[in-house]
């Protein structure tokens, strides 16, 4: 994984943990912003919401990861992400620096919080070891 | 060139030349007998002959070599055109598209034509007995002849375009004699000096009569024809004109005219394009309007208050007028659809020995082109329908006192916002009591049911997939599948259907449908919290009644408006919202209609009615029952939009 160390990440927290999303898939970051619910649909579907005049569906990671919901706070924000040619909002509880892992390695044989599907690989850095999202194993189902 | 190649090139130029023969057959049928209409069949048979000689095709060469033979001698006067005449030349025409199918399926032609020769040449044998007989079609003559710009555009893809013109001219000349072309195809030897084409004509036809024919030429892309108002300006121009006139053009023009109009080709990708984007001024025009209106509850003695609300109206009007006239862009005129319908009907009326005439009106009235794509195969199903179960034969019609001849009438019309369409004849009507019994025959509907239906719900079943009252199945109709489709289709197109029958005077079928896709007006309406909006094209009524008034039957939450009795639903239940909260004495009932169906939506409140632009949800989520898109409301927040076939279906599916 060596052409990967220098690849960007920004770090997100849901609850209490933290995770790290590759920088060149995120398209943007939002505020919080009011989201409709759509009914009968995924269980994670926040529900849809309009950037800049494009209907965009909106994850939530805490009900993703079957967290407890939380009410929303300062800190709240939409990680925009491109997901097969659609954009895809995901709500985290906040986004915190950028950063870039001096080694990432499989995290087959480390047991994680929450599915391990979702986390594959473990990014190491000066702050300590965060689980990269599969975004591929997020967003779909 | 292989053979392959050429095979595409016959293929493409039998099909033209099929096309040619079918409007210029139904021309002669109505118009009667035109040595330029002859001239015109003659030659495409010709041409056929040619080709299919060049291409061994036997059995084509052969029929229409036998054609040719009996166009010549009525060319030469030798034969009259009687009805008969017309009839084994539209077999002709079916035989050599049947023939045309073969080669393109299999290669090669497995028909035989001799039973369509031997017809042919019967023609030619009953020549001696019949010279003179009275059943000559005579042409229609009298009209007063006027004058017309014919402005034909080809396409970008034309590959000779001279010579394309050179074609299109002669086409003109059976219908019209062309004083003069602008530009003058004589002097222009670029090729790409060529888009459009103005023919200045003089006929005494009306000019829909060959628009569209001219419409179905291969590589014409456009043709409009306007009347030729103001002769004395062509004089004008014409006398300034004296270089020209010493170099005697190849086409004899007696006149120049000057350009009228210009047209630009756009992409239908652009013109999408350009929909989205005004619709997104369109959202923007209503934020900027509410805003607006906080700001002068806020600073109502500001003087800036008032510049922002007139920009903000002068803006909304702009706006409005940018949206009609992209929107315009996208139009067609129903034309297109009903030029399909002469031909059907009549061969239909002949199958079924019934005499019709057609009256097609409103032939202008334009639509989207996404909506003539859609409507076709309704109104198709309902024509079918009105020759084979509506208009009684010949005998039994004079038996009642009406005239031998039925009449199909075809209206398109604009409606405010939408377009009504009609479709109505002057038939049998239909027998409420047959239809009754044959839905408990069928068992779409138990006896006892039927017993409590009144005349005008006995009607609507019709409409139930699988009805069907015609004792016997033919090739036409009565197969039971008609009425289901025709209500699907427009079911999908958000539009409404509805008959009217009198039993033995006839039967109309009237669809109303919203003018375009894209931008419809919506109902906003509010379910707890969350903000729907329902396409008031489906909006039937708006009604508030007390709680109390609504019943229940068999568990079915039912309420009774103006004496019909509508069932209920709430869609908080089905989209899973919390119930409770429903502490108000008053509730509002929306009654929304799919088709001749009606339910009625328990609403919390109704917001207003808006212009809201239909967007699509995206693949991620995909389809959800009820829902058919989203918008983006004034405040920038999305509302999905339901969809009411979606909500019929839930309604179902939970009894």
């Amino acid at each position: 994984m060596e052409a990967s160390q220098q690849d960007q990440y920004i770090v997100i927290e849901v609850g209490v943990d933290k995770y790290a999303l590759k920088i060149s898939e995120v398209y943007e970051i939002l505020k919080m912003q009011k989201v409709t619910a759509v009914p009968n649909s995924k269980t994670f579907l926040e529900g849809v919401t309009n950037i800049r005049g494009n209907i965009v569906p909106v994850i939530s990671l805490r009900k993703r990861f079957q967290l407890e919901e939380r009410p929303e706070i300062h800190q709240t924000k939409i990680v925009v992400v491109n997901y097969h040619e659609e954009l895809i909002g995901i709500v985290v509880d906040g986004v915190n620096q950028v950063t870039r892992f001096s080694k990432i390695q499989s995290s087959a044989d480390i047991v994680s919080g929450v599915d391990g599907s979702f986390v594959q690989e473990i990014g190491q850095s000066e702050d300590g070891l965060i689980g990269i999202l599969n975004l591929e194993q997020v967003l779909a189902g | 060139m292989d053979r392959l190649e050429m095979m595409g090139v016959f293929l493409s130029e039998v099909e033209e030349q099929l096309q040619l023969l079918e409007r210029e057959i139904l021309n002669l049928e109505l118009q009667g007998e035109s040595p330029a209409i002859i001239q015109s069949i003659f030659r495409a048979a010709h041409t056929l002959k040619g080709s299919s000689a060049a291409m061994d095709f036997e059995e084509m060469k052969r029929l229409t070599h036998e054609m040719e033979n009996i166009l010549d001698k009525i060319r030469n006067q030798r034969l009259p055109v009687t009805q008969q005449v017309v009839d084994v030349l539209f077999q002709c025409l079916d035989q050599l598209s049947g023939l045309k199918r073969e080669i393109e399926l299999e290669g090669a032609t497995r028909t035989n034509v001799d039973a369509i020769v031997h017809q042919l040449q019967q023609l030619d044998n009953r020549l001696v007995e019949n010279v003179g007989s009275e059943g000559r079609l005579s042409a229609v003559a009298g009209q007063p002849v006027k004058k017309w710009i014919c402005k034909v555009r080809l396409s970008d893809q034309c590959e000779m375009k001279i010579a394309r013109a050179y074609i299109v001219f002669n086409h003109i000349k059976n219908w019209a004699s062309v004083i003069a072309t602008e530009p003058d195809l004589n002097s222009i030897s670029e090729d790409a000096a060529i888009q459009e084409i103005s023919y200045y004509i003089a006929t005494g036809l009306e000019p829909e009569t060959f628009q569209y024919r001219l419409g179905e030429l291969l590589d014409v892309e456009d043709v409009k024809v306007v009347p030729l108002l103001d002769e004395r300006s062509v004089s004008v121009t014409e006398a300034g004109k004296d270089v020209e006139q010493e170099n005697p053009p190849l086409i004899r023009s007696e006149k120049e005219g000057k350009k009228i109009g210009q047209t630009v080709r756009v992409g239908v990708d652009l013109l999408e394009n350009i929909m989205n984007l005004v619709g997104e001024l369109v959202i923007d025009q209503t934020r900027i309007a509410q805003v607006g209106n906080l700001m002068r509850d806020r600073y109502s003695s500001d003087e800036t208050i008032d510049d922002l609300e007139q920009i903000s109206n002068h803006f909304s009007r702009i706006i409005g007028e940018l949206q009609g006239s992209v929107m315009k862009t996208r139009m067609l005129p129903i034309e297109q659809l009903f030029s399909r319908f002469p031909r059907m009907v009549r061969d239909l009326s002949r199958t079924l020995n019934k005499e019709v005439n057609l009256l097609l009106e409103g032939k202008e009235t334009e639509l989207d082109r996404t909506v003539i794509e859609e409507i076709g195969d309704p109104l198709i199903h309902l024509i079918r329908n009105a020759i084979d179960h509506g208009i009684e034969e010949a005998e039994v019609r004079k038996k009642r006192g009406k005239s031998p001849k039925g009449t199909i009438r075809i209206k398109a019309a604009h409606q405010e916002n939408q377009v009504v369409l009609t479709v109505e004849d002057d038939g049998a009507g239909i027998h409420v009591q047959k239809v009754k019994e044959s839905a408990i025959r069928k068992q779409l509907i138990p006896a006892q049911n039927a017993e409590m239906m009144s005349e005008q719900e006995l009607i609507q079943l019709i409409f139930l997939p699988g009805f069907s009252t015609a004792s016997s199945v033919n090739d036409i109709s009565g197969r039971g599948v008609g009425m289901d489709i025709v209500r699907n289709h427009i079911e999908k197109l958000n539009g409404l259907i509805e008959v009217e029958t009198r039993l033995g005077a006839g039967t109309k079928f009237t669809i109303k449908l919203p003018l375009t896709l894209a931008i419809l007006r919506g109902l906003l309406i509010r379910l707890k919290e969350t903000i729907y909006a329902l396409p008031m094209s489906s909006v039937i009524e708006i009604v508030r009644l007390s709680k109390q008034e609504i019943r229940s039957i068999k568990g079915q939450a039912v309420v009774k408006i103006r004496d019909k009795i509508f069932p209920l639903i709430r869609l908080h239940d089905y989209f899973n919202m919390p119930s409770g909260g429903m502490n108000t004495q008053n509730v509002y009932i929306v009654v929304v209609g799919l088709a001749e169906k009606r339910l009625g939506l328990v609403v919390d409140e109704l917001i207003g009615n808006q212009e809201i632009v239909v967007k699509s949800i995206g693949s991620y989520i995909g389809k959800i029952e009820g829902v058919s898109g989203a918008t983006i409301l004034g405040d920038g927040s999305v509302a999905l939009i339901l969809d009411v076939t979606g909500l019929f279906k839930m309604a179902n599916n939970s009894n």
